[in-house]
């Protein structure tokens, strides 16, 4: 579904980035991808989204190469940043027709699934109002929706549960659940360990640009120690190389 | 309260025209952009300064020294007034930052106090920009006393501060009054509009006032000019009198009534500001959404109906860029009225005005197009269609449409008083509409060019896109330049070559503009933008 390979990105100026990054996500995969703030997984993803450009390496989404026909890559997934920075001058529920309109879902499908999620999100009363009165909860269950308006096949998520109220987390985790059983994969960041560990197959740990483990949860995961303990532990010894 | 005004003040003023983006930035996309801004502002500040130099030259030349200062604070003022009364209301009462400052335990008053104050450096850093090349040169050919440098160091300061006020006041009224409004920004876009109708309105009534000037004027320019300035805004008058005269009591009066004009308009907004900003950034949720039936719409109507959502939620944007096609059709309008020997009067050079209207028309119409800033204006929203399955050219038609159809009906009434009032004949019809159009496009197309190159994606307030930006000024402008060369170019041409020369400036003018759409579709935005 995803490949990312040898993947490389730095700023100019900055020593921030990605080095030399491979991941591989199959369909089903609901992959936690975890790091220290500034270690490169919000670049990562814009680069995986095609919203930020790399220097080298190669990512394609569904065997596609988003560089070479970035259209039919976008075609296959949802993005979600951290920061849902939305057109706060358009209601919620003119947001989620635009965004099915780009996709062109038709009329009776995108009205279902709007009712469906604006309902389990308990969001429906709220979309006639304007963004720009909606709380960073609320933003982040409308752009959950607009994601999922159009059925992608992929999902890259950036700290989709930051805001988010418990109830609002527990659907969030089994729509993600349930979205991996039907085939789909899901490519999120977090710092919410507990989650990934118990949500996740598979997981990538990424320090200072540099993915330092990755793959089944289970491998990574072994002799009965925590995800939480497993990341200190590869963090530290990182360190002391 | 003293020294929280003084730390707020220094907040404000750290990056006057990104300043400080430009010392701390260790990005170097960053420091070359703020780099950029600045050169343009310093381009446009040497334009600024060569252009009142060569007029304080001019009228040195023509014997009218004494003038001069007055002249010049008269022309900061009409700057100050003008620019302020439309991002007055967006600066003093801006919301990025509100809730933070809010929060704080600061005296009341000093939030307004401290964004009045930047509005003041700003606003004398232009006074000085047009005062003291003017100052130079009335200094080197009158070779005044010292009591002219000493009045002019006084005076300065104050010159800002009246119409600041006026502005301030007008701002602080239309924000006001829209706060109250649900539809707070097109109430606010509306009575925008209004005053700036007004003020056009009451300067032509000036000018009519003024009537023809006979013989008896000529002798006495100088005195005719201090009368008219004295009518348009009298504290220059007197300011001007005591820096040419070293009359203290005009200047001190002049000091006088600037500061307590300033401080009284001051102390208003200051008192307002607390309830202005709960009714602005108040929110207005129903929380009574039914689910009905949506409408489905194409890639293209759904971008473009996006393009005007986003146009008209912003005031300031609405405001500066249809302001020129209103003027067009009141202008065409006042052609039907006055027909076109009243404006061959005005004119200073005999000309056919059948020729040269549509250049005139195409000029209003291109002075400030959407497009030049439609790309910055997406902000931090950008991160939306670049993620979408959208090309380019998806997004970029979606602006230009959006400038075109905006301009569409204003052109078509212009087009249609022109036709009632200069009675075309078939050939002059053609070129009366296609000239214009073929220029409306160019401009449209070439913001986007511009905007491309300099876009500025992160801002905290639209005054800094709408009005600040460079992209404003090189791509707002280029449409209205190119107006202007070509009704130069048809007015120097002998008559039997102006059909030849219109035919081949549309078709240069259309294919620069069809090469600047082929590049800007190809553009790399996820890459550079």
């Amino acid at each position: 579904m995803l490949k990312i390979e040898h993947v490389t990105k730095h700023y100019k100026g900055s020593s921030k980035g990605i080095s030399d990054l491979s991941l591989h996500i199959a369909p089903g995969d609901l992959y936690a991808f975890i790091g220290h703030n500034g270690a490169g997984k919000t670049t990562t993803l814009k680069c995986v989204a095609g919203i930020q450009d790399f220097d080298a390496g190669t990512i394609q989404i569904g065997g596609v190469d988003i560089r070479k026909d970035p259209l039919e890559c976008k075609k296959q997934f949802a993005y979600i940043p951290d920061n849902p920075d939305l057109y706060e001058y358009l209601t919620g529920i003119q947001y989620l027709n635009f965004i099915a309109d780009i996709f062109g879902v038709p009329a009776r499908d995108r009205e279902e699934r709007i009712k469906e999620y604006g309902d389990a999100f308990e969001i429906t009363a709220s979309l006639g109002d304007l963004i720009s009165t909606y709380s960073h909860g609320m933003k982040q269950k409308l752009v959950l929706i607009s994601a999922l308006v159009h059925q992608p096949k992929l999902l890259i998520l950036d700290e989709p549960f930051v805001g988010l109220d418990p109830k609002a987390t527990v659907i969030l985790k089994d729509l993600m659940r349930s979205i991996c059983a039907g085939g789909g994969a899901i490519f999120f960041s977090t710092h919410v360990l507990d989650v990934a560990e118990k949500l996740c197959n598979k997981v990538a740990i990424i320090r200072n640009g540099v993915l330092v483990a990755s793959g089944d949860m289970e491998d990574v995961v072994n002799q009965g120690r925590s995800l939480e303990a497993i990341f200190m532990e590869v963090l530290e010894h990182a360190d002391t190389e | 309260m003293l020294t929280q005004s003084k730390i707020l003040i220094k907040l404000e003023l750290c990056n006057l025209y990104g300043w400080n983006v430009l010392r701390f930035s260790r990005d170097k996309k960053a420091r070359k952009k703020s780099l950029g801004i600045l050169a343009v502002g310093l381009f446009v500040l040497a334009i600024l300064m060569c252009y009142v130099g060569g007029l304080s030259y001019g009228l040195c030349s023509l014997g009218l020294s004494e003038v001069v200062p007055a002249y010049l604070i008269t022309i900061s003022g009409m700057l100050i007034f003008v620019f302020g009364m439309l991002k007055a209301g967006s600066v003093v009462f801006r919301k990025e930052g509100h809730d933070i400052l809010c929060a704080l335990p600061l005296s009341r008053g000093v939030v307004p106090i401290s964004r009045l104050c930047r509005m003041y450096v700003e606003n004398l850093l232009m006074t000085l920009a047009v005062l003291l090349p003017g100052i130079g040169i009335y200094a080197w050919n009158v070779r005044p006393a010292a009591a002219f440098y000493w009045m002019s160091f006084l005076g300065i300061w104050s010159i800002p501060l009246i119409p600041m006020a006026a502005a301030i006041l007008i701002g602080t009224l239309i924000t006001g009054i829209s706060s109250r409004m649900r539809h707070k920004s097109l109430v606010a876009t509306g009575l925008s509009i209004f005053f700036v109708l007004v003020i056009l309105y009451g300067s032509f009534r000036l000018s009519a006032m003024e009537g023809e000037m006979d013989s008896q004027m000529w002798k006495n320019l100088s005195m005719w000019i201090m009368g008219l300035l004295e009518k348009v805004y009298p504290p220059a008058v007197w300011l001007g009198t005591a820096m040419t005269q070293g009359d203290l009591s005009k200047g001190m009066l002049c000091i006088g009534f600037s500061v307590a004009v300033f401080a009284g308009v001051a102390a208003g907004t200051a008192l307002c500001f607390e309830k202005i900003c709960r009714n602005l950034f108040g929110s207005y949720a129903k929380h009574d959404y039914r689910m009905g039936e949506l409408k489905a719409n194409s890639m293209v109507v759904s971008l473009c109906k996006r393009e005007f959502q986003r146009y008209f939620s912003s005031s300031i944007y609405v405001t500066n860029t249809i302001i020129g096609p209103i003027m067009g059709c009141v202008l065409c309008g006042g052609l039907l009225v006055t027909g076109t020997e009243s404006l061959e009067k005005v004119l200073p050079f005999p000309v056919e005005i059948e020729s040269l209207i549509p250049f005139v028309i195409a000029g209003v119409f291109c002075m400030m197009a959407t497009t030049a800033t439609s790309i910055s204006m997406e902000g931090k929203n950008w991160w939306i269609v670049k993620s979408l399955p959208l090309t380019v050219k998806n997004i970029l038609d979606a602006k230009i449409l959006m400038n075109l159809l905006l301009l569409l009906p204003f052109y078509l009434l212009s087009e249609l008083f022109l036709i009632f009032a200069l009675k075309p004949g078939v050939g002059e019809l053609f070129w009366q509409m296609l000239l214009p159009a073929v220029l409306i496009l160019f401009s449209s197309v070439y913001g986007i060019t511009v905007n491309l190159y300099v876009p500025v994606m992160e801002w905290d307030n639209e005054v800094r896109i709408v009005k600040q930006s460079a992209s404003a000024l090189a791509g707002g402008m280029g449409g209205f330049l190119l107006a202007v060369l070509c009704a130069i170019g048809v007015c120097v041409v002998p008559p039997m070559y102006a059909v030849f020369l219109k035919a081949g400036m549309c078709l240069a003018v259309f294919s620069v503009t069809v090469l600047l759409y082929r590049h800007n579709n190809h553009y790399d935005i996820c890459g550079k933008i």
